[in-house]
């Protein structure tokens, strides 16, 4: 395949992903321009200025490729053009265009794992077992192999075998039956993988998510997840695009703990980035408890990595909240907590925007930003989650946390110009989150609303390298509800301090090491009493927090 | 109603520790003195407790100290966390675990720790809290959920132990203290001077506010008044079953222990006569969880060691049980003490006259209470030493059924203890 041409872009800075602040978008429910009840590009690239505006840096979009829409399109049946719901690939090059001149980066999905099985590979590799194409994904003449390998999605699927009636032969799918993995220890498929990233990459992307990326390798006797095999397939990625394209990024989507990730860095050969999923639910089982312990334990315990790498962090995002990799009793308390209503739940977790997770509660929601924007890592925000949106766990799947972006208190709260029943999803109408409650364009002209609350806490973060590049000290003070910490880069120092519970608290914190510092409250610049030799007393009101410069002054 | 939980019994940096604690579910209160043999297996039972029972609730351990000198503060502190306990891989506290050791002030006896625990308990607004016993190695972290599992879940605001033991294992309870306290209080509970015990805020504020802590009874028999207290003044109250635990090196002589648990028993009476006096017969009181099986051993004590003691020392203090006991009782006494060995038989029925009649004359203060009480020593002796001799080699079950019956003995002769009660008191 000829490789497009690429759309000009701004520089890159180095390790420019480090330094991000990524927004997660899906062009199907962000803006629609043709009335046709989808999203689209054209819609996409209308509604940049919003994000520019909001202080966001990377743009990372759900699948834009041809596809049945199964699994909202990581069933991909055509890894080389843009599904004809969203536009052309000339909207695309636009949209890309017009992201790079507003110094946004745009990151785009990167299904390895598996296709559609209505894509044209597996159409061909189910008819014969002759056929070319038939060794691009794993077959077996009997559903035994690989037994004991743990089904992901065990509400809908039984085995991780499905039958090829054409064939007769069974296929690996480690998600849905309509989802055949392919074969990477076939040469020619991660060839034509590579194909499918140059030719993006060669359009102007400045990165990939890699979805499912523990599962790509099979071998008996072993979990299927995360083996050997799975890093060559990585590194043969990456070295090539190191080669021809060294200023992009692949961000990992393995959930897995931390000491499981880590490999996926290895020496900085692998991925870029790669998600921090148990920092997620520790952040929020830190809030419902009003105890720093998980927190502090999750960062303890995860590893050092190498200096080009970054975590992924973020409070929510498209899929469930996911409870796979936690204990029995930490699973058990977070559905307690935050899944009373049975129909929030789904696989081993919760399908609910950050919002209703936090009772709407515009506290606990500052708080939980507050922690996403300074703790180690590259923050991702999912969209809608800037104005408090809403969601609607009875749409099925994961279809409730995905619903129009609420622009306006227009028709279809500006998403769309089609009729309500078009919409590729309903509308939120829940009183408390429908769109004449929490919309864009109103937040934006009202300076205490959330969404320019958001923009200003990003405006704090993006401040200073000291978030995104520094280490990270926890002080221990005595009040378990308190939780404090050090970012340190070079001679900068900020000290960040929370109150994780619904009262008021007080804290003592041991500074003698920062002893004549003055702490600058970082969103008012309001100087506080000089660090002395003696216990450094805060109070804060439930929920709040400060992040403070240290200077010496 | 004014709080008694005075914040001068707590130091400013206990107040400094509870201010970080801040509000609890559970919390275990542990009673110190020189306990370094035992204190390091007795915190590690309560974190595992913390990890294994109450991952998500809020949790201390509070270790109260009356002024150890081995070093028994500090290997509360410095014992591993609930998470580098090698046992307690599995099970996993989502919160913080705080862990306070703290001096007490005043006198020194477990009242006052017990004070200083119940007072942090309150401040904290502990909602189920467990004491603990610091002289023992057996306690286990399912011994202390099953203390605070019927407060915390089921509304309890009184736990007493039960422990798996042979019928013939500590006298001291089963032939005096449990029957006496049973045909009293009304309650059949098999433990009543119990050094471990779950219960509620509910009822700790309720301690907090009597005034027995500056007395003889506070200092020194705390633990039996507590039971006293839940019995009468009408707190809900079960048992739980706990694994036996082999006790520590002694730390008093016999004669100690026996004034000690006697008087004890005496002044909880008379202080809750008022509601005794109005009870007949007993009712079970509910064992939420029975005692683990463990297979338990008879005790080695030689029956025919106690009776000869007995019968040298009834002649030697003929002349103060007479101020004490009644001429039938006291003919009755002499006539048992002067058959010698394996004939010496103590009747149910003359046990049960001779500690109603030192009851009463320990109320009714015809010589000094200390004496009274170390008179009655000898006839314990020989009491035990009888029933020693005579189940020694019994089956478990009739032995317990002797010892149901001595309790329903003291449960018939109450009508007469009662009316001899008032009576003194005209």
């Amino acid at each position: 395949m000829s490789l497009p041409m690429p759309v000009p872009t701004t520089a890159r800075q180095p390790l420019w992903y480090k330094d991000a602040v990524i927004y997660q978008l899906h062009v199907k429910t962000f803006a629609d321009s043709n009335g046709d009840g989808i999203g689209d590009f054209r819609g996409l690239s209308s509604k940049l200025n919003y994000l520019a505006d909001l202080g966001v840096t990377c743009l990372w979009l759900l699948p834009m490729y041809p596809s049945p829409f199964r699994d909202d399109g990581y069933d991909i049946a055509d890894y080389y053009s843009i599904h004809p719901s969203y536009g052309t690939l000339d909207d695309f090059r636009e949209f890309l265009e017009a992201a790079h001149t507003r110094r946004l980066q745009v990151v785009t999905e990167l299904v390895l794992n598996h296709t559609s099985d209505q894509h044209t590979w597996f159409k061909e590799a189910r008819m014969s077992r002759n056929n070319p194409r038939r060794d691009w994904y794993v077959w077996s003449d009997t559903d035994d192999k690989y037994r004991g390998v743990r089904i992901i999605f065990i509400d809908t699927e039984r085995s991780n075998w499905a039958w090829a009636p054409e064939s007769k032969a069974y296929y690996w799918h480690r998600f849905f039956s309509h989802q055949p993995d392919l074969n990477y220890d076939n040469p020619a498929v991660r060839e034509e993988m590579w194909n499918v990233m140059r030719f993006w990459l060669g359009l102007g992307v400045d990165g990939f998510r890699v979805d499912a990326v523990p599962y790509l390798i099979e071998r008996e006797g072993t979990s299927c997840e995360n083996l050997p095999e799975t890093h060559d397939v990585v590194k043969f990625l990456r070295a090539n695009l190191a080669e021809h394209f060294p200023d992009r990024m692949l961000l990992a989507d393995a959930n897995q703990p931390p000491e499981l990730v880590r490999p996926y860095f290895s020496e900085g050969d692998e991925f870029h980035m790669a998600f921090h999923f148990p920092l997620m639910t520790r952040m929020f089982m830190a809030v419902r408890l009003e105890d720093r312990k998980p927190l502090v334990e999750v960062i303890e315990r995860t590893p050092e990595i190498p200096e080009t790498c970054q975590w992924g962090i973020f409070l929510r995002n498209h899929d469930e909240l996911t409870l796979e990799m936690v204990s029995d009793v930490e699973r058990a308390y977070m559905i307690d907590e935050y899944a009373r209503d049975p129909a929030s739940r789904i696989y081993l977790g919760i399908r609910r925007r950050l919002a209703p997770l936090l009772d709407g509660d515009r506290r606990r929601i500052e708080l939980m930003n507050g922690l996403l924007m300074s703790m180690p890592g590259s923050p991702i925000i999912y969209y809608g989650d800037e104005i408090g949106m809403g969601d609607n766990i009875y749409l099925g799947d994961r279809n409730g946390v995905r619903t129009p972006m609420q622009w306006n208190g227009g028709w279809n709260a500006g998403f769309s110009t089609a009729d309500p029943e078009r919409l590729a999803q309903p509308q939120i109408s829940n009183h408390q989150f429908c769109y004449q409650a929490r919309k864009g364009e109103s937040q934006t002209r009202a300076d205490h609303s959330l969404l320019n609350w958001m923009r200003r806490l990003i405006s704090v973060r993006q401040s200073t390298a000291v978030f995104s590049r520094g280490t990270t000290t926890f002080l221990m003070p005595a009040n378990h509800r308190v939780l404090a910490y050090l970012r340190s880069l070079g001679r900068e120092q900020v000290l960040c301090v929370y109150n994780l519970s619904n009262s008021a608290q007080a804290v003592e914190l041991d500074l003698q090491s920062l002893a004549g510092a003055v702490p600058i409250e970082m969103f008012g610049r309001s100087l506080f009493p000089r660090i002395g030799e003696l216990p450094y007393m805060l109070t804060l009101e439930p929920y709040a927090f400060f992040w403070f410069r240290l200077r010496r002054l | 109603m004014v709080s008694v939980a005075s914040d001068s019994l707590l130091s400013d940096e206990l107040l400094h520790h509870l201010m970080a604690v801040g509000h609890v579910d559970v919390l275990v209160g542990v009673p110190t003195l020189n306990n370094a043999s035992t204190i390091r297996s007795v915190v590690k039972a309560v974190h595992q407790s913390f990890a294994r029972y109450f991952p998500r609730d809020r949790t201390v351990l509070i270790n109260s100290d009356g002024g150890s000198d081995d070093g028994t503060p500090n290997m509360v502190r410095q014992h591993g966390s609930t998470d580098d306990t090698d046992t307690v891989t599995v099970s996993h506290s989502l919160r913080t675990v705080h862990r306070i050791s703290t001096p007490y002030h005043g006198v020194p006896g477990k009242g006052n720790a017990l004070r200083q625990i119940m007072t942090a308990a309150e401040l904290t607004q502990a909602r189920a809290v467990a004491i603990l016993n610091a002289d023992v190695t057996g306690i286990t972290a399912e011994g202390i959920a099953a203390l605070v599992r019927p407060v915390r879940d089921q509304q309890y605001d009184y736990v007493a132990p039960v422990y798996q033991r042979h019928p013939l294992d500590g006298p001291l309870v089963t032939q005096l203290i449990r029957p006496l306290m049973r045909a009293a209080y009304g309650w059949q509970v098999r433990e009543p001077v119990a050094p471990e015990f779950g219960c509620s805020s509910r009822f700790i504020t309720h301690c907090l506010e009597q005034d027995v802590w500056d007395t003889e009874l506070g200092r020194v028999g705390i633990d039996l008044w507590v039971t006293g207290e839940a019995l009468a003044r009408g707190f809900r109250s079960c048992q739980a079953g706990l694994t036996p635990h082999p006790p520590g090196p002694p730390r008093a002589s016999f004669g100690e222990l026996f004034e000690q648990v006697v008087r004890s028993s005496f002044d909880c009476l008379e202080r809750h006569a008022p509601y005794w006096l109005e009870r007949n017969g007993s009712e079970p009181m509910a064992v939420v969880s029975p005692p683990p099986p463990t297979p338990v051993e008879p005790p080695t004590v030689a029956g025919s060691r106690l009776t000869e003691a007995f019968a040298r020392d009834i002649e030697n203090l003929r002349s103060v049980l007479e101020y004490i006991l009644s001429a039938e009782t006291l003919s009755t006494l002499e006539r048992v003490a002067s058959r010698q060995g394996a004939h010496l038989r103590f009747p149910d029925e003359l046990w049960v006259s001779t500690v109603y009649e030192f009851l009463l004359a320990y109320r009714s203060g015809v010589m000094r209470r200390d004496h009274v009480v170390q008179a009655l020593a000898p006839l314990y002796l020989g009491r035990t030493g009888s029933f020693l001799r005579q189940y020694s080699g019994a089956p478990e079950e009739v032995v317990e059924e002797a010892l149901e019956s001595l309790c329903r003995d003291f449960e018939r002769s109450k009508p007469d203890l009662i009316e001899r009660w008032n009576k003194s008191l005209r």
